[in-house]
């Protein structure tokens, strides 16, 4: 560890970037989907320091009560407090609680960095919501109800990455510093091919998970993200206004895009007639600036490439994670406990391959955008 | 395998060679349809099987056309001579601009620089096979000794640590020559026809290192090292960054340029020494462009500086007045080369731009790039003119196809239709047609910035604009006009790197090294011969140009 600390802060030289920490992790037995995430999460600054801010605020010495939340902001004190520049830190405290949490990552099995990092964001919200609740004092529990059906949603590898669906009759969710940062809004719109009304649903999402093709570009995954789909046959929609079931034209585009875009590559899918889950190694390039054209209105909103996690290996089951991380304009590779620098023309290294079989399984994986301009849809 | 040339050399589209291509390539068809009839996969060229070392896959092939030209005329040949023009023949411009491509090895692509050549004139004269025995039989180290005629059109491409050169017309897959470089792989390179010495063949490496050389004396070695060759930026010392692209200057007198990973391009003259002291001061603002001279007339004899990141690529227009740069930062710019002035240019809609190519008659600048879109910049209103909307992923080549007449083309010159390629990382060959009058403009903006620019004296603006202030940021998505693609075809199984057009086909790479020569309709079972009247009408004037890096090519 020593070694690779020294080397990395002789790479940078005096351009070590003034209060800013690089620490590796410990692997505490497969514990690297959590790690990788982690490096990631801890240099998505804004949700740094809002997270740190939130705990030195809210801190209660009263009331010690440990929950994931806590742990976390304590993890990211530790690392950005640290006396030296480079070293390895053991994220024990967190990865217990994780564990004591959710008996899913209790087990020393591999597991899947987005599902962790889907799980995390939403208890993180869970505990701000609880928190501001009970702040509020007792005044108005009566969403309580509400809360629970946005609780926690753990998805399989390709499950729905929309943790909270707004389609009925609900109160005005809390909006958190957590909502800000990931928070976007999709539009679900459903043309009825009989009276060509227009259904719109809105839903939330804290990351789009695409579908991927072979040799395409994110830009055409998020193109297809929001073709539009015929309803029909036996998947026909029930019209309100025709008071019947229409064929229709569906079609899915965002509303509000968020300010840390986080988008999840479908590379584990399920192959039925094997009966289990295969890992995708496609080549799936990712720019290092992005822009959305699937929004309801030309928004321009411009994106810049802050994180990649990235999973090795061949399989679903098993396999390493890491992450690529930008941080003041200098590119880390975070391996647990290692940390390097890269050059950024190693990011294309991790777009995956155009083979089916091919020496290089480092595919990436998910992928943190960063808002950068400020042109505003609505 | 197919050893067996016809009696006359002639490049044809036999059956037995498109079977052999499509068993290699399941699912892919070995035709496409255009308007005008069928292009039809007729050979493939690729690098000797079983070359799979560990440099296989970290650089990205090129490939550039080399139009050797009759040794006769070879040491003092007017530019103006028939051997030049019906070296252009092969359609030299096109395939520039698969060279000028993406060497931006930034962005991991591949760069194609063809040598077009004359193909048809010389028959080829079943140089395939032929060269290694020949070669040896007349070892000669000196040009002028040699016996052997290399004319004839090759093909030159790298793929891992070396450089291979293929015979264009021979239906041979394998290359008649490799050259091996041991201390860093070779990444971009480039061919001037029109070389009035013995060096024609340019050579970047990801070291920086650059070398020149003479094409012919590589076919007559039988070495698998470059031989006769000159050194520049020996061991990086002037620039240690990765070459990224690599030009002759046209009509430059055998001046060339190199671009860097570093955003810098260094300009060398050919026969002139290298500097003992190359150091050049350090740049300042990184952001700004900036011209330094070398303290003496030695190489590099200019360092300019263009851009933060990255060059990916770089293109002279054919009259060599102008050069065009993209890169990693999204910006392509455009130079007057002898004023050392940027003149205008604009953001990508996002990310790195990868390519970019001139039209022969200079009216318009393509790039592509890392937003998937193919961009047409019109030099007249300075600014983005269409976004050709039709790949899925990365934009890795552009080239106007200068070979191509409008079927109902009336040779006034109003209304032009230009003929243009592109090709991807999703795999796909996409052919675009251009029509100024037929593109929908949604809204009519005085472009952002410098309303001035359309009106009034360009000249007087040149002077007076500020540079930073002509570069013109990202237009809106609704404000550009939108092209869709004639054809698509999906050529290859890999991401390609590079295409290229020459008379009678049309080339793509992909960037592992695999390269596919797709005949045009009309083309298939006959020879073209160097009396060809189309070409030799056509490109009579340009004939100079044919040689260039750049990525241009003509309408007439």
């Amino acid at each position: 560890m020593g070694a690779t600390g020294s080397r990395l802060e002789k790479a940078l030289g005096d351009q070590f970037p003034e209060g800013e920490r690089y620490f590796g992790l410990e692997n505490f037995g497969n514990t690297c989907y959590c790690n990788s995430v982690l490096q990631a999460l801890y240099f998505c600054v804004p949700f740094r320091e809002q997270l740190i801010e939130y705990y030195s605020n809210n801190k209660n010495p009263a009331d010690a009560e440990e929950n994931l939340l806590t742990c976390l902001a304590d993890l990211f004190i530790q690392i950005s407090s640290q006396k030296k520049k480079t070293g390895v830190i053991a994220p024990k405290r967190f990865v217990q609680r994780l564990k004591k949490q959710n008996e899913i990552f209790r087990s020393y099995m591999h597991q899947d960095a987005h599902e962790f990092l889907n799980y995390l964001l939403n208890e993180l919200v869970d505990t701000l919501e609880k928190e501001s609740l009970s702040a509020k004092s007792d005044s108005d529990t009566s969403s309580t109800s509400e809360k629970i059906a946005n609780g926690p949603n753990i998805s399989h590898a390709n499950g729905p990455n929309i943790s909270h669906a707004n389609g009925g009759v609900q109160k005005e969710p809390l909006v958190t510093w957590v909502h800000k940062n990931f928070q976007g809004i999709l539009t679900n719109e459903t043309k009825c091919l009989c009276c060509e009304t227009v259904t719109a649903r809105d839903e939330t999402f804290l990351d789009l998970s695409l579908d991927i093709e072979q040799n395409s570009s994110i830009t055409s995954c998020l193109k297809n993200f929001s073709s539009t789909e015929t309803l029909n046959a036996e998947d026909k929609f029930f019209c309100d206004k025709c008071c019947s079931l229409q064929e229709a034209q569906k079609r899915m585009k965002i509303k509000k895009p968020p300010h840390i875009l986080v988008i999840h590559l479908k590379r584990f899918k399920y192959i039925e007639h094997l009966g289990r889950y295969k890992k995708l190694s496609y080549r799936v390039v990712f720019p290092l600036e992005l822009k959305l054209s699937n929004t309801v209105e030309d928004s321009d909103a411009e994106y810049s490439l802050f994180a990649v996690v990235v999973h090795v290996g061949s399989g679903p089951n098993h396999g390493h994670y890491v992450s690529l991380v930008k941080s003041h304009n200098h590119w880390l590779f975070f391996d647990d406990e290692n940390v390097e620098m890269i050059d950024e023309s190693a990011v294309q290294t991790f777009f995956g391959s155009s083979q089916e079989y091919s020496s290089n399984t480092d595919h990436g994986y998910i992928l943190f955008y960063e808002r950068t301009t400020t042109a505003s849809t609505s | 395998m197919i050893n067996s040339t016809s009696s006359n050399g002639v490049i044809s589209s036999s059956s037995a060679a498109s079977a052999n291509n499509n068993s290699q390539s399941p699912g892919l068809k070995t035709y496409f349809k255009t308007p005008e009839g069928k292009y039809k996969l007729q050979y493939e060229k690729t690098h000797p099987a079983g070359l799979l070392h560990y440099g296989h896959g970290k650089t990205v092939t090129q490939a550039s056309l080399a139009p050797l030209k009759d040794k006769s005329t070879q040491p003092s040949l007017p530019s103006s001579s028939s051997s030049s023009t019906s070296s252009s023949s092969l359609g030299v411009g096109g395939m520039r601009s698969a060279a000028a491509k993406f060497l931006g090895g930034g962005n991991g692509s591949r760069a194609l620089s063809f040598v077009g050549g004359n193909g048809g004139t010389k028959a080829v004269s079943g140089t395939n096979g032929r060269v290694g025995s020949l070669g040896a039989s007349s070892s000669s180290n000196l040009v002028g000794n040699s016996n052997f005629d290399a004319k004839g059109t090759y093909l030159i491409f790298n793929v891992g640590d070396s450089i291979f050169i293929s015979d264009l017309n021979s239906r041979d897959k394998d290359p008649v020559k490799s050259i091996h470089f041991s201390s860093s792989n070779p990444v971009c390179h480039a061919f001037d026809p029109d070389s009035k010495d013995g060096h024609d063949l340019l050579i970047g490496l990801s070291s920086g290192d650059v070398y020149s050389a003479s094409l012919r004396q590589q076919l007559q070695d039988v070495g698998k090292k470059l031989v006769g060759a000159q050194h520049y930026n020996k061991d990086g010392a002037v620039n240690n960054s990765r070459c990224t692209s690599i030009a002759w200057v046209p009509n430059g007198d055998g001046t060339f340029i190199v671009g860097h990973a570093d955003g810098n391009v260094y300009i060398y003259e050919k026969n002139k020494d290298g500097s003992s002291d190359p150091s050049f001061p350090i740049i300042k603002d990184q952001t700004q462009f900036s011209v330094t001279h070398a303290r003496y007339s030695k190489n590099p004899i200019a360092r300019w500086h263009i851009c933060q990141g990255p060059i990916n690529s770089a293109a002279f227009s054919t009259d060599g007045a102008y050069i065009a740069t993209v890169g990693r930062d999204g910006f392509l710019r455009v130079f007057d080369y002898k004023n050392e002035q940027l003149i205008c240019g604009g953001k990508s809609y996002y990310g790195a731009l990868l390519c970019c190519a001139w039209s022969m008659d200079g009216k318009y600048i393509l790039t592509g790039g890392e937003d998937d879109l193919v961009q047409v910049w019109s030099m007249e209103d300075r600014k983005v003119v269409a976004w050709g909307e039709g790949h899925n992923s990365w934009v890795s080549g552009v080239a106007f196809d200068s070979y191509w007449t409008a079927p109902n083309s009336d040779g006034t010159g109003e209304n032009i239709v230009y003929r243009f390629g592109s090709v991807g990382q999703d795999t796909q060959l996409l052919l675009w047609d251009l029509e100024m009058d037929e593109l929908v403009v949604p809204v009519r903006r005085a472009p952002g910035g410098s309303p001035t620019f359309s009106t009034g004296s360009q000249s007087s603006h040149w002077d007076t604009a500020n540079p930073v202030g002509t570069l013109q940021p990202a237009p809106s998505i609704r404000d550009v006009p939108k092209l869709s693609p004639l054809v698509s075809h999906r050529v290859h199984t890999e991401p390609l790197s590079g295409l290229a057009f020459t008379h009678e086909s049309v080339l793509t790479v992909c960037r592992e090294g695999h390269i596919k020569i797709w005949v045009r309709p009309g083309f298939s079972e006959s020879q073209p011969s160097n009396s060809d009247p189309l070409l030799s009408t056509s490109l009579k004037d340009k004939a100079p140009v044919a040689g260039k890096v750049i990525m241009s090519s003509h309408k007439q």
